[in-house]
């Protein structure tokens, strides 16, 4: 049972995430019937799972609500601030009772009480509502389609067997294929269709989703669709062995009238609903598991190991020369990649099942400043690895309390500057590479470059002559000890400043920057890898070590003549046709010139501006599996990690945007 | 891995049925008109075409016609971009052998489920 309630609590904590989501639409938009349905939907599941685990608690609170909403859906009552109010408090209410759900704790049951209290309150304000709910499950019908494709079906490139499969995914199914009398003349044809199909299809679908899959057939297929019976008819067997009993080449088809007499034939007693709902969650859990996370994390590590010692066998069977090896290597390399893909895809969740906090917050904050404040969220169903999601919700978090504190001004301000009295914050998430970056901008009073500059002198960051550029200035507002509201409010100065936002995504290997004009508003930008444990990258030597560049960054690789690098870090080279400036990595790392007559470069992409590197040889695609450097390299951020190679020595896994960033202003201090 | 062919004089179009069939795991190839299509479609095998309606030189409903001419690749599976207006041209395009067709905007499910509807 305590496993079964563990798995109660991830789905109510999911259910809570649709119903705060729904509430916050609905709160928008009162007129919507679409987020009035979810919240009914997500209310009733709530209660009675909740009832079926022990959570008694729970299923009392949802009760009641539930009537409301149900009143609501109907149009016998109006929704009212009062509800949502009463409502968005109870979902905050059922967290806290999820984690103690006998009510323990004193502040919990008072809260419970209160809630309980308010929630009768509500259904007393409409007497008449009060009425069993009807609403019972899905009905399972059973349908006869009969699908005979043109004998030329193919020549429209369709594959009516595609058509069967979709016709089978809606349901349970039993195909009767049956072969038309030409296919057994002499003279039959290799592009022709001699095969047509009864399907008897049960589920709760409508004639319509039937009808759909034949959409594209039309004019090129007969398509017959009638409604057989209630209920569930393939759960007879007296009905499926007299379809299907007969295994032989059927020549024709039964139709639509022999089907009904057999199924009234076999039909005595009507299924009872208890097999039908039974039937139901079969179907629904055939789509999607349950896995724990623990058991996603142990795949992980064994994928990561799986690929350290797949280069070990690639580079085995290379030195081996056994060209038999080789393949099996090889093939072992690509089942590798494609298993590394998957179980990564496993891991993926989309932005957002995070995105309702975030609007959560927007709405509780902005109420409470009384600031009118509209989110829009953008690119919701890009994918971030699990528990990157988990790190960067906080830091978002915070850049949003701060948004809605110190960008966004009260509606009055805004007005006598000639804006719309609402402001926007937009939260946007998509991806570029194997990156992704989520942009949170507000249009905001925008942060004053002059004063952050005087704020920062005052406080000693940074010395009065200091000549900085804009995004110099910018970048200070990241720098601990920096906190630029002038009376800290309750909101935003909570103690953590930007400072922690920039460290703790760098700890996830992101990025951070922000742009800001004065009035206009501030857009913050964090970029993130998709993953942190494995990566594509290429292979390079410098003298004696081995680094790893992340493939994403490379755009190219070039090779020039020794002769043609000066003994300076930075020089510009021409490739194909237009200057880029190169460094060299040899004199970067203080190793000797190289003697190999020809250098290669490679050409990077940073910030979208192409930038080269210097190495001796480039080795190649490799799969890096990323290991931490461990306490002592904290401090530097050039290399996000190392990984170990085929032959178990280590090569250092570059950080391409910091390495290169520091490799240019080393240049310009020097200079 | 399947190969699909895109044909749309729209660049942006092109780019993102690129970007969605191949996050999608498809390989994809572009073409800007008709013509292109068919110098793509000799020699290499391709999985289905994805063709817009109106294209410079030779348009979405020739390509399809020329596609079921030929016999290399007469049986290929060919979906068709058409907009909300354009529904009347869907009849115009199944005589000439379409087998399907994606209205106009569509969202990337939408897209992949309909691919999915004629490969597999």
């Amino acid at each position: 049972m305590e496993n079964l309630q563990a798995l109660f609590i991830e789905e109510a904590e999911e259910l809570i995430v649709k119903l705060e989501s729904a509430l916050l639409n609905f709160e928008r938009d009162l007129g919507n019937r679409g987020s009035i349905e979810e919240i009914f939907r997500a209310m009733h599941t709530l209660k009675g799972s909740a009832s079926m685990f022990g959570f008694d608690s729970l299923s009392n609170l949802t009760h009641d609500l539930e009537t409301v909403y149900d009143a609501i859906r109907d149009n016998r009552r109006e929704a009212t601030a009062q509800i949502l109010e009463v409502t968005l408090r109870t979902t905050d209410h059922i967290k806290e009772i999820l984690k103690d759900q006998n009510l323990g704790d004193t502040t919990n049951r008072e809260t419970h009480e209160a809630l309980l209290k308010d929630i009768k309150a509500l259904n007393e304000y409409s007497h008449d509502s009060v009425r069993e709910l009807k609403s019972g499950p899905v009905e399972i019908k059973t349908y006869y389609v009969s699908f005979c494709p043109a004998n030329d079906i193919f020549k429209s490139g369709s594959n009516p067997l595609f058509l069967v499969d979709d016709l089978v995914a809606l349901g349970e199914a039993l195909v009767i294929p049956y072969f038309k009398p030409e296919l057994f003349s002499t003279n039959i044809c290799e592009d022709q269709c001699y095969t047509s199909f009864e399907v008897i299809l049960a589920g709760t679908v409508s004639e319509m989703e039937i009808r759909e899959v034949f959409l594209f057939v039309e004019g090129n297929a007969e398509v017959i669709i009638h409604f057989l019976a209630k209920g569930n008819l393939l759960k007879e067997p007296a009905f499926t062995k007299a379809l299907a009993g007969d295994q032989s080449l059927r020549k024709m088809s039964f139709g639509f009238d022999s089907v009904k007499a057999i199924a009234e034939n076999v039909r005595a007693v009507p299924m009872a609903s208890s097999a039908l709902t039974q039937s139901l969650n079969r179907m629904e859990t055939a789509t999607s598991i349950r896995v724990s996370s623990e058991k996603l994390d142990e795949l992980m590590n064994l994928v990561s190991e799986l690929v350290t010692s797949q280069a070990r066998l690639a580079l085995l069977a290379e030195q081996q020369g056994i060209a038999d090896l080789n393949v099996v290597s090889e093939n072992i390399e690509k089942i590798t990649r494609r298993l590394r893909d998957n179980a990564f895809s496993i891991c993926l969740v989309q932005v957002e099942t995070v995105v309702t906090r975030f609007q959560r917050l927007i709405r509780d904050l902005s109420k409470e400043l009384n600031k009118d404040v509209v989110f829009v969220a953008e690119g919701t169903e890009t994918e971030l690895d699990k528990s990157l999601i988990e790190k960067i919700t906080d830091p978002i978090l915070h850049i949003l309390r701060n948004c809605i504190d110190h960008g966004i001004e009260s509606p009055e301000e805004r007005v006598a500057k000639g804006k719309s009295p609402q402001g926007k914050i937009h939260f946007k998430a998509f991806h570029s590479g194997a990156t992704v970056h989520l942009e949170i901008s507000d249009d905001g009073r925008g942060i004053d470059a002059a004063r952050i500059k005087a704020k920062a002198v005052s406080k000693g960051l940074i010395l009065e002559d200091t000549i900085l550029t804009e995004k110099d200035i910018m970048d200070l507002v990241f720098t601990a000890g920096f906190s630029t509201a002038e009376k800290i409010t309750d909101v935003s100065g909570r103690g953590v400043g930007m400072d922690v936002v920039k460290r703790n995504i760098d700890a996830i290997h992101g990025d951070v920057d922000l742009q800001s004009e004065k009035n206009k508003g501030t857009t913050f930008t964090i970029r993130l890898p998709m993953t942190l444990s494995i990566m594509d990258g290429m292979l390079v030597k410098i003298a004696s070590s081995d680094y790893i560049i992340p493939l994403t960054a490379v755009d190219k690789c070039y090779e020039i003549d020794t002769r043609t690098l000066t003994s300076e870090i930075s020089q510009r080279v021409v490739l194909d046709g237009s200057l880029v400036p190169v460094f060299n990595l040899r004199q970067a790392f203080a190793e000797e010139p190289s003697q190999s007559p020809i250098t290669q470069i490679v050409k990077l992409n940073y910030n979208d501006f192409p930038v080269g590197v210097t190495v001796d040889t480039v080795v190649g695609e490799y799969q890096a599996v990323m290991k931490p450097l461990g306490d002592l390299y904290q401090t530097q951020e050039e290399f996000s990690g190392a990984t170990i190679l085929g032959d178990g020595s280590v090569a250092l896994v570059v950080d391409i945007n910091k390495f290169i960033r520091q490799l240019m202003n080393n240049n310009e201090t020097k200079n | 891995m399947k190969t699909i062919l895109i044909a749309d004089d729209s660049e942006s179009i092109r780019e993102l049925v690129e970007f969605t069939l191949k996050r999608a795991g498809y390989n994809v190839l572009k073409s800007e008109d008709g013509e292109q299509a068919i110098q793509h479609l000799t020699g290499q095998t391709i999985d289905l075409v994805i063709t817009d309606l109106n294209m410079p030189r030779v348009d979405g409903i020739a390509l399809i016609r020329e596609i079921r001419k030929n016999k290399d690749y007469s049986s290929v599976p060919v979906l068709l971009l058409t907009t909300e207006s354009q529904v009347s041209k869907k009849d115009e395009a199944r005589e000439a052998g379409a087998t399907g067709w994606i209205v106009k905007p569509f969202v990337q499910e939408k897209l992949l489920a309909v691919v999915q509807k004629v490969i597999r």
